[in-house]
């Protein structure tokens, strides 16, 4: 909730922002109205990924800023829709 | 011994604590109960070498059962900002909640100097109550001079790998890269767990003003 915050008043002040957040926490996000949410499939305390897997967190990255460059109106994204592991 | 509601319960911040499963605090003593005959049926398959992801899964969507619904606040409209520019011209901006700050630039929250995660998970409540502070932290600092503590999340896997809640690296090799314009000079991040109406007041109030400051035009959030 603290991030859906500042990343309201960011936007009312004019800084476009985007959200990178696992997705257990999609309800309280997209319930807090906000211009660009990705949704990473991992547990809580790492919304990036696991460790240690660079190329990854700098894909996700690149994504977010895609978002941030060409999204015209609210939108919620995922990073995959298949999981990054074997289940 | 413990009762099966003492025992779930024990998992948030109490005896047992582990904020990976605090969760099971908010199940019913059956869901909880399942949750665990799962988990170990699902460890028997990882002892077998197969399927380890299936544990992750099951982890994902314990949480997501207490986590999955609207949070306390909750609104119907916002305002939408457009970039109106392409990243690589663009001045970008991190600020996570994962409570990183610069190891000899303690926040000293509540007022301690030096307080110990132990202690930060300890004291939840009073954090909850109070002011958030934010943590610039220059974009050039190594990560092993980065220092995390947060009494709202497991943070063993941002101990071994910053990145995962502060990522400061693939930022700096987007901007060497000329994905990004410029990355600001300084990057910053908070505690989470804070009271909301103070924090918003000191957005408006301070925060605003230091990340205009800096020219940002897009700002990458990330919550834990």
């Amino acid at each position: 909730m603290s991030v859906g915050h500042l990343a309201r008043i960011l936007e009312e002040e004019g800084i476009a922002t985007v959200v990178i957040a696992t997705e257990v926490f999609e309800k309280r996000l997209t319930s807090m109205t906000l211009p660009r949410i990705l949704l990473t499939p991992y547990p809580m305390g790492r919304p990036l990924g696991f460790p240690k897997q660079g190329t990854e967190h700098k894909q996700i990255i690149v994504e977010a800023l895609n978002l941030l460059e060409a999204s015209k109106d609210f939108s919620t994204h995922y990073w995959k829709k298949e999981r990054p592991y074997e289940v | 011994m413990d009762t099966m509601k003492d025992f779930k319960n024990a998992f948030s911040y109490g005896e047992r604590n582990n904020l990976n499963f605090k969760f099971l605090a908010h199940l019913s003593e059956k869901e909880a109960a399942d949750f665990i005959e799962t988990s170990f049926q699902l460890m028997e398959d990882g002892l077998n070498g197969r399927f380890p992801g299936r544990l992750i899964e099951h982890i994902i969507q314990g949480q997501k059962k207490v986590y999955s619904v609207p949070g306390k606040f909750t609104y119907e409209t916002g305002i939408f900002h457009a970039l109106g520019k392409k990243v690589s011209e663009a001045t970008i901006g991190l600020c996570t909640s994962s409570g990183h700050f610069v190891k000899g630039d303690d926040p000293k929250p509540l007022g301690v100097e030096g307080m110990t995660q132990t202690e930060a998970v300890y004291r939840i409540q009073e954090f909850l109550r109070e002011t958030p502070q934010l943590s610039a932290i220059p974009k050039s600092v190594e990560m092993k001079n980065l220092q995390v503590r947060h009494g709202g999340y497991d943070i063993s896997g941002t101990e071994i790998d910053g990145n995962i809640t502060f990522p400061i690296e693939p930022l700096a090799c987007l901007e060497k890269e000329k994905h990004i314009g410029k990355l600001a000079d300084k990057l910053y991040s908070f505690v989470g767990a804070c009271a909301q109406g103070p924090l918003k007041k000191v957005v408006k109030d301070d925060w605003i003003d230091l990340i205009k400051a800096q020219g940002i035009e897009g700002m990458i959030l990330v919550p834990v």
